[in-house]
């Protein structure tokens, strides 16, 4: 049904939707309800050194609450972390250190920080809100043959964003993001980052991301593998004992 | 009846004079139309050579640390707090800018630090200095946080507090002369308002060679103006001084435009004009002023005699043609045997001037005997019916040698013996501070700094192990205690620092915390927690992206060179000691691979002088067609080098790749006094109605062009007035040079030939 209503809309608005209205669509996109991942994190450096770290991870309300353990490299297994958005209050953010037996709590003022050495921050891994951004929409173009529209998403001041805009490509099709530039502050470009979609089931979902911090010369390859879509994952697992043992599955 | 060569020289030389001179002037603009490609480099890490061991290590660690070398500023008010807003908003600006420079790498200073908080257990990294304009109670917290972090607070502030500190990292291969300039202009653009002081070995070494020479330049302009007294003064004709300062300045010009054509040709950074050439132009000078004062000096002693100008050049020509050739060959070889220096540059050093030499014969051989045949000279003016000064004083000191041989080489073999004994006593020293005087800028903010700050001279010791494995953070620590040890170092630090402040910082700032954990997960768990918070190249500088090589730095005042010698030997002792199987280490930095640099170049100019007095000899030998001409022609350079390095060590006077250079002036100088004494005395010990006064009638001839040489050369004791004390140094040792060099063919080899003149007269 939500596909013939975002066909039928499409047919209506061609090509005459706004920015904040393509982030609509692109947020009204039927996501499932909970999600368990392998997760493959590959960090190369400017000298092009690599770290690859392996992690398992279980989320659920669209990524809203996430639990994952580190499993690899050696070093890591054992550590886990645990984030919460909340709408009317700061996110929680946990993890647990094994060697000293203690969860500690992480800032959620630091939202522009790298997550693990990545070139991921927290912002980045938090869902975009629409009403906390203003959107406009720029000239269609295509990226590696799709045709994509292209919007620009600037954060509301309130909002103390570490970006001052990002550019994102969306597929027409899928509606969802194939590539994305995030500027910082001082209106330089920071971040390239590009998304690979994968069906799994009856959901298009995000199967890797590829991100370049291009100041730093750093690059972030994430992959999501052995993908497991509506498990029926329970609520209270996203609670700080989870963090102390690994799930069997 | 001369050489057919030589004979075929003053022919044409003299039947076609204007011509002999327009070829000259042709091909010397030729040569000069190079200078357009002529490139002064004052990068002086050229200088080091690429597979010097302690090179090597020290790439190794820029390769993976970035550039160790850093530029100091330091700016505030006297007796003023430094942590005030005003001071913080420049600070901001300042580094702002500093980042945006292509040249900068990294810059440490409080707008840049991370501070490590406890937040309910939560290792918390952020910005000690937020943002530009701070509230009092902003500017109250940093000062507490750094009050509360007593190492930190000693890389940031000066030790009153009143100075804030800006610590510049270079991009790898960043020209400091470039960075070293930049970051001076922005000092002078943002911070006008305060006392501001700039330092470091990337600063020091940036700045240093382009000082340096425009002080030799200026120097050099004021030496000119002195030889060209002592010249007119002597000479009593502005032609005559003119011809011959022409000579030098055709000269001069043509190696810098051979030097422009070769590296316009070749491409090769061999030839480019670096603090090392600064030299060359000095050491040309001399050569060529040498070869024009002979020529003209020899003429107007003809012209005297002759009264005919054709006659007299002819003359000249005849009795010079062959030594000035001998003199410029025997140099030239003398100066190419630099092709063998490890430095690069001492290649091209070698090669250029010895094209400048040879251009200089040239010039003196044809260009300038045409010149003085085209004049029309008053047979009554005092140059030529006069003899001047120094002729006067020859003739005594003639006298005096050939009446008493003996008494004058005892007294000269006594002073090379005192010498000899001087030449152990010299020592290496390449301390960057002791080449400034006093009241000099550069040398003002290096006392300034050694007085303000922990140090700028950075001492580094590559780690190579399981940097998270504990016992391993705690030899670091314990390394770092010994290096603390040294009176000299104010401060150290390693990644095993931080790894002491993060397990305080997790163990809610527990003091006793202070520590590296027991275990290795421990070490890891802070490393990961740090990575949810903080920059991941935060550590960057402090240890490899692997955790397998680690850098502790010391920084210390300025060490000298025997004190860093000590301070090294003695780290790699400890380390081979102390060092738990698994961790190795290795001392490197900029003050290590300059000792070695200087050690170098100390010992392959010492190999130059030895390689080059055989060549001289060898030279001379063949020429002269026996072994003992050879030998006779390298006594007086020989006593002149040993008495210069005596000199030196009696009187407290520094070895450094500055002052080492010196003996290739003393050799290029020497060598053609000897040859023009041992061609004369050969000349004159062919008319047997000489042989009884031959020395007399020798020092009478060839005395005055050396006394007079030596005398104008004199003038670069200009030098003593230089602002850098090893330019001074060579300005005190040119004029001992020329006093040793001269006086030494004039007393000892005139002494020794008159001893020896039974013996080694030809039959």
């Amino acid at each position: 049904m939500k596909k013939i209503i975002l066909f039928i809309s499409f047919l209506t608005f061609g090509m005459s939707q706004s920015g904040v209205e393509i982030a609509q669509m692109v947020d009204d996109r039927a996501t499932p309800k909970d999600m368990t991942s392998s997760t493959t994190m590959v960090l190369t450096n400017k000298k092009g050194k690599t770290r690859t770290a392996k992690i398992f991870s279980k989320s659920i309300n669209n990524n809203k609450k996430q639990i994952m353990w580190f499993l690899s490299p050696k070093d890591d297994k054992g550590v886990a972390f645990l984030k919460i958005e909340h709408d009317d209050k700061d996110d929680e953010m946990r993890m647990w250190l094994p060697a000293f037996k203690k969860i500690r709590r992480i800032s959620s003022k630091k939202k522009g920080d790298s997550f693990m050495g990545s070139d991921l921050s927290y912002e980045d891994m938090s869902s975009r809100e629409i009403n906390e951004n203003t959107f406009t929409r720029l000239d269609d173009e295509l990226v590696d043959g799709v045709d994509c529209y292209v919007i620009e998403a600037v954060p509301n001041r309130d909002l103390r964003s570490s970006y001052s805009k990002h550019k994102t490509w969306i597929d027409k099709n899928l509606i969802m993001a194939v590539k994305e530039e995030s500027y910082d502050r001082l209106g330089n470009l920071k971040k390239i980052k590009s998304f690979k979609n994968e069906l799994v089931g009856k959901y298009r979902v995000m199967a890797g991301i590829f991100v370049k911090d291009v100041q730093n010369n750093h690059t972030t390859n994430i992959t999501f593998d052995d993908l497991k879509l509506d498990t029926g994952i329970k609520a209270n697992l996203f609670h700080e004992k989870n963090l102390k043992r690994l799930p069997r599955n | 009846m001369g050489h057919p060569i030589r004979e075929w020289v003053i022919e044409k030389t003299l039947k076609h004079p204007k011509r002999t001179i327009v070829v000259s002037l042709f091909l010397t603009i030729m040569m000069a139309s190079g200078a357009q490609y002529f490139v002064i480099d004052d990068d002086m890490m050229k200088m080091l050579p690429k597979n010097m061991p302690s090179r090597v290590a020290w790439d190794n660690v820029m390769e993976e640390f970035g550039n160790t070398d850093m530029v100091y500023v330091t700016f505030g008010i006297r007796d003023e707090k430094g942590i005030n807003p005003k001071m913080l908003s420049s600070l901001w600006d300042f580094t702002r800018a500093l980042e945006d420079m292509p040249e900068v790498e990294k810059v440490t200073s409080i707008t840049t630090t991370e501070r490590l908080d406890s937040e309910d257990g939560f290792m918390e990294v952020s910005d000690l200095q937020y943002t530009r304009d701070l509230y009092p109670e902003e500017v109250e917290d940093i000062q507490n946080y750094l009050d509360n972090n007593e190492n930190i607070k000693k890389q940031l502030l000066s030790r009153n507090e009143d100075y804030l500190n800006v610590v510049i990292q270079p991009v790898k291969k960043a020209p400091f002369d470039v960075l070293s300039h930049n970051v001076k202009n922005l000092g002078n653009e943002l911070l006008s308002d305060y006392e501001t002081q700039y330092g470091g070995a990337a600063y020091i070494t940036g700045m240093v060679p382009g000082l340096i020479r425009d002080d030799v330049a200026m120097l050099m302009r004021a030496g000119m103006l002195i030889m060209v007294l002592i010249l007119l003064v002597n000479l009593r004709s502005v032609a005559g001084v003119g011809m011959v300062l022409m000579t030098i300045v055709l000269s001069l010009v043509f190696m810098l435009g051979f030097m422009g054509w070769v590296y316009r040709l070749t491409g090769s950074e061999k030839f480019l004009f670096t603090m090392m050439n600064t030299s060359m132009p000095i050491i040309l000078l001399t050569i060529a002023n040498s070869d024009g004062v002979h020529m003209i000096a020899k003429f107007f002693k003809e012209l005297r005699k002759r009264r005919n100008t054709q006659e007299a050049v002819r003359v000249a020509m005849d009795s010079l043609l062959i030594p000035i050739f001998l003199t410029s060959i025997t140099t030239s070889a003398a100066f190419l045997a630099m092709v063998f220096a490890p430095i690069e540059q001492m290649i091209g050093y070698g090669i250029s001037i010895s094209a400048g030499i040879l251009w200089a014969w040239i010039l003196s051989s044809t260009m300038l005997p045409a010149l003085i045949s085209l004049k029309k000279w008053k047979m009554d003016s005092k140059a030529v019916t006069h003899a001047s000064i120094f002729e006067k004083g020859i003739d005594i000191l003639a006298k005096q040698v050939a009446k008493h041989p003996k008494y004058i080489l005892t007294a000269g073999l006594f002073l090379v013996s005192i010498g000899g004994f001087g030449v152990t006593m010299v020592e290496v020293d390449v301390n960057f501070s002791s080449f400034f005087k006093k009241g000099t800028e550069l040398r003002d903010g290096m006392d300034f700094m050694e007085e303000e700050m922990s140090g700028t001279m950075d001492v580094r010791v590559r780690v190579e192990g399981d940097i998270k494995d504990p016992e391993n953070l705690q030899s670091l620590i314990e390394l770092q205690n010994y290096m603390e040890e040294e009176p000299k170092v104010g401060m150290s630090f390693s990644i095993a620092n931080m790894v002491q402040q993060m397990h305080k910082t997790i163990m809610d700032d527990d003091p006793k915390y202070e520590t590296i954990p027991d275990t290795r997960g421990k070490v890891n768990n802070l490393f990961t927690m740090y990575s949810f918070s903080g920059d991941p190249d935060a550590f960057e500088s402090l240890v490899d992206y692997d955790y397998e090589v680690g850098l502790v730095t010391a920084m210390s005042k300025t060490l000298h060179t025997n004190e860093i010698l000590t301070f090294v030997k003695g780290i790699e002792s400890y380390v081979i000691e102390s060092f738990p199987e698994g961790l190795s280490a290795m001392v490197t930095g900029m003050a290590v691979v300059f000792r070695d640099l200087v050690f170098l170049i100390v010992k392959s100019s010492l190999i130059s002088i030895i390689v080059s007095i055989f060549v001289i000899g060898g030279i001379a030998s063949l020429f002269f067609r026996k072994l003992h001409w050879g030998f006779l022609a390298v006594v007086p350079l020989t006593a002149a080098v040993i008495l210069n390095f005596g000199f030196m060590g009696i009187f407290d006077v520094k070895l450094s790749h500055i002052t080492a250079i010196l003996a290739s002036i003393i050799i290029g100088v020497g060598v053609d006094f000897a040859i023009h004494y041992i061609a004369q005395f050969r000349r004159y010990s062919r008319d047997r109605s000489k042989y009884d006064n031959l020395s007399r009638k020798v020092i009478d001839d060839v005395g005055y062009p050396i006394v007079l040489d030596a005398a104008s050369n004199m003038g670069f004791g200009a030098l003593l007035f230089s602002a850098f004390v090893p330019i001074q140094y060579i300005g005190g040792l040119m004029v001992f040079a020329m006093v040793s060099t001269s006086l030494g063919t004039l007393t000892v080899l005139a002494a020794m030939t008159e001893l020896l003149k039974k013996k080694i007269i030809e039959q």
